[in-house]
C-alpha cells in the first residue's frame, strides 16, 4: 500500500512520463463515445438550425400576412377611388376629343331599372343647367337632362319608355328616332324597309333633335324585323348605364358635326341582312 | 486492519468493474464520469477486503479517468487523489461504521468535498495549474443516488 502511494507519488513528482502508448491505446478505446458523442453534438446542432430556420420562416410568414391583409385592405379602400380614377381619364380624353364646352357631373342615384326611375346628376341649376342638354360617357350616349333642380338634376336614359333620340345608321345614314325598350335596349322607328340594315352596325346620334350633335355613338343593331313598311331595328346601347359614374354634360343646342369613324361597314351574314 | 465489509465480494468487483468501463465511456459527459469515479473511491473501494485492494481500485479509477482526458497530461494526480480519498473514507468506515442513512450523505458529503480537493491539488502539483470543472458539484447533487447505493452494500456494517 505504502509502496504503491509511493510509487504514485514518485511518477507525479518525476513529471511527465513515456505515456505515448498508454494515451494510444486510451484513444484507441475511447473513439466510439467519441464518434457518438460527435455525432450526438452534430443532431443537436442541426437541429438548433433546423428549429432557427423554422421560426425565423414563421416569423417571416407572419410578417407577410399582415403586410398582405394590409395591401388589401389598402387595396379594398382605394378600389372606388380608382374605378373613378380610371372613369375621369376616359372623360378627360373624350373631352379633348370633342371641341365643346363640357361640363363634368357625377352619378350619385342610379335607380334606371326601377319603374318611372333614373339617375341623378349632382350638379343643377347652380351649374348653369337647363332641361334636354344631352349627357354622354367615354361608352356612348347615356340621355339628356329631364329635371333641373337648384343642385341636382334628373338624367332622362336613352333606354326609358318615354326617351326619344334623333339617331342615324353608319352604313345606309338612313335617319331615324330611337325609342327606348327597358334596360339596356331602346328600337329604331321610322326607317323605311327599303333601307339594308345588318346586326352590329353602329348607331350614331344624327343631330336633328337639337339634342346631339351629329355623330355621336349610340349603340350597335342587335336585331332586325320588317314591319309594314317600316323596319324595327332594335339597338344595344354601348353606354355601359348600370355602371356609369362620371359623365360629360353636353351646351344647350351644340352646334357641330362629328364625324363619325369611315370603314367599311361589318360584314353581315346573309339572313340577318334585311332589305 | 479488519475487512470492513461483508458484502459479496464478486458483487462489488463486478461493481467496480462497470465503473471503470463507466469512468471510460462517460469521457464526453464529465459531469457523469466524475460521479461514477466519486463512486468508485468513496462507495465501492472502501468496502473491499483490504485498504490495498481498495486503493488499487481507486488508483485503476484515477488512471482511467485521466486516459480518458486527451489534452491532460497522464501523471497520476488523479490516481494519486483517489487513493489518498480511498484510505481517508476506509479509516472513517473503520472507525464509524454507518447507522443511518442521513449521517451517511453528510459524510460522503465531505468526503466529496476533501476527495476534490485531493484531486485538484495533486494534479497541481504533477502537471501544473488545472481547472476545477464541475464533477464535485455533480458528485454532491447526487449524493442521494450513489450514496444510498453505497450504504446497501454495506449492511455488515449496520449490524456492527
Amino acid at each position: 500500500m505504502v509502496a504503491l502511494l509511493l510509487g504514485h507519488l514518485l511518477w507525479m513528482a518525476l513529471g511527465r512520463g513515456a505515456s505515448s502508448r498508454w494515451q494510444h491505446l486510451a484513444n484507441l478505446l475511447a473513439a466510439p463515445p467519441r464518434v457518438a458523442s460527435a455525432r450526438w453534438e452534430g443532431w443537436k446542432a442541426a437541429r438548433q438550425d433546423r428549429v432557427a430556420d423554422l421560426r425565423h420562416a414563421q416569423t417571416e410568414l407572419l410578417t407577410l400576412r399582415a403586410q398582405v391583409t394590409g395591401l388589401l385592405t389598402a387595396r379594398e379602400a382605394s378600389a372606388p377611388r380608382l374605378a373613378e380614377a380610371d372613369e375621369a381619364v376616359r372623360l378627360l380624353g373624350l373631352k379633348r376629343l370633342l371641341p365643346l364646352d363640357f361640363r363634368a357631373a357625377r352619378v350619385i342615384v342610379n335607380v334606371r331599372k326601377a319603374p318611372f326611375g333614373g339617375m341623378i346628376l349632382d350638379q343643377g341649376e347652380d351649374a348653369g343647367l337647363t332641361p334636354d342638354q344631352g349627357v354622354i360617357a367615354p361608352e356612348g350616349v347615356v340621355g339628356r337632362l329631364w329635371e333641373v333642380g337648384a343642385s341636382q338634376s334628373s338624367l332622362l336614359p336613352l333606354d326609358a319608355y318615354n326617351a326619344s333620340t334623333g339617331v342615324m345608321l353608319a352604313r345606309s345614314r338612313a335617319t331615324g328616332v330611337l325609342q327606348g325598350l327597358g334596360p339596356g335596349k331602346a328600337a329604331i322607328r321610322y326607317i323605311g324597309n327599303q333601307e339594308v340594315v345588318q346586326v352590329g352596325e353602329p348607331v350614331f346620334t344624327s343631330g336633328l333633335d337639337r339634342v346631339f350633335p351629329r355623330g355621336l355613338l349610340v349603340g350597335y343593331v342587335s336585331a332586325v324585323q320588317t314591319h309594314d313598311v317600316e323596319l324595327h331595328v332594335e339597338v344595344v346601347l354601348a353606354a355601359p348605364l348600370d355602371r356609369v359614374g362620371l359623365v360629360l354634360i353636353l351646351p344647350a343646342h351644340p352646334q357641330m358635326e362629328i364625324q363619325p369613324p369611315a370603314g367599311p361597314p361589318q360584314a353581315a351574314t346573309g339572313k340577318e341582312a334585311v332589305k | 486492519m479488519s475487512t470492513p465489509s461483508g458484502t459479496p465480494l464478486v458483487r462489488r468487483f463486478l461493481l467496480a468493474v462497470l465503473c471503470l468501463g463507466g469512468i471510460h465511456y462517460t469521457a464526453p459527459w464529465p459531469g457523469p464520469q466524475a460521479v461514477l469515479n466519486t463512486f468508485l473511491v468513496l462507495g465501492l473501494a472502501p468496502g473491499f477486503n483490504s485498504p490495498l485492494a481498495g486503493m488499487a481500485w481507486a488508483a485503476a479509477g484515477g488512471w482511467v479517468l485521466e486516459g480518458t482526458l486527451r489534452l491532460y497530461p497522464h501523471l497520476g494526480g488523479t490516481a494519486f487523489g483517489n487513493m489518498l480519498a480511498c484510505l481517508l473514507a476506509f479509516s472513517l468506515l473503520l472507525r464509524w461504521p454507518p447507522h443511518a442513512l442521513k449521517p451517511y450523505w453528510g459524510r460522503q458529503a465531505v468526503l466529496v468535498i476533501v476527495h476534490a480537493l485531493l484531486i485538484h491539488f495533486s494534479v497541481r502539483f504533477a502537471a501544473g495549474p488545472s481547472a476545477w470543472g464541475t464533477g464535485w458539484l455533480w458528485s454532491l447533487i447526487l449524493i442521494p443516488a450513489w450514496a444510498t447505493l453505497a450504504l446497501r452494500l454495506h449492511p455488515p456494517l449496520h449490524r456492527k
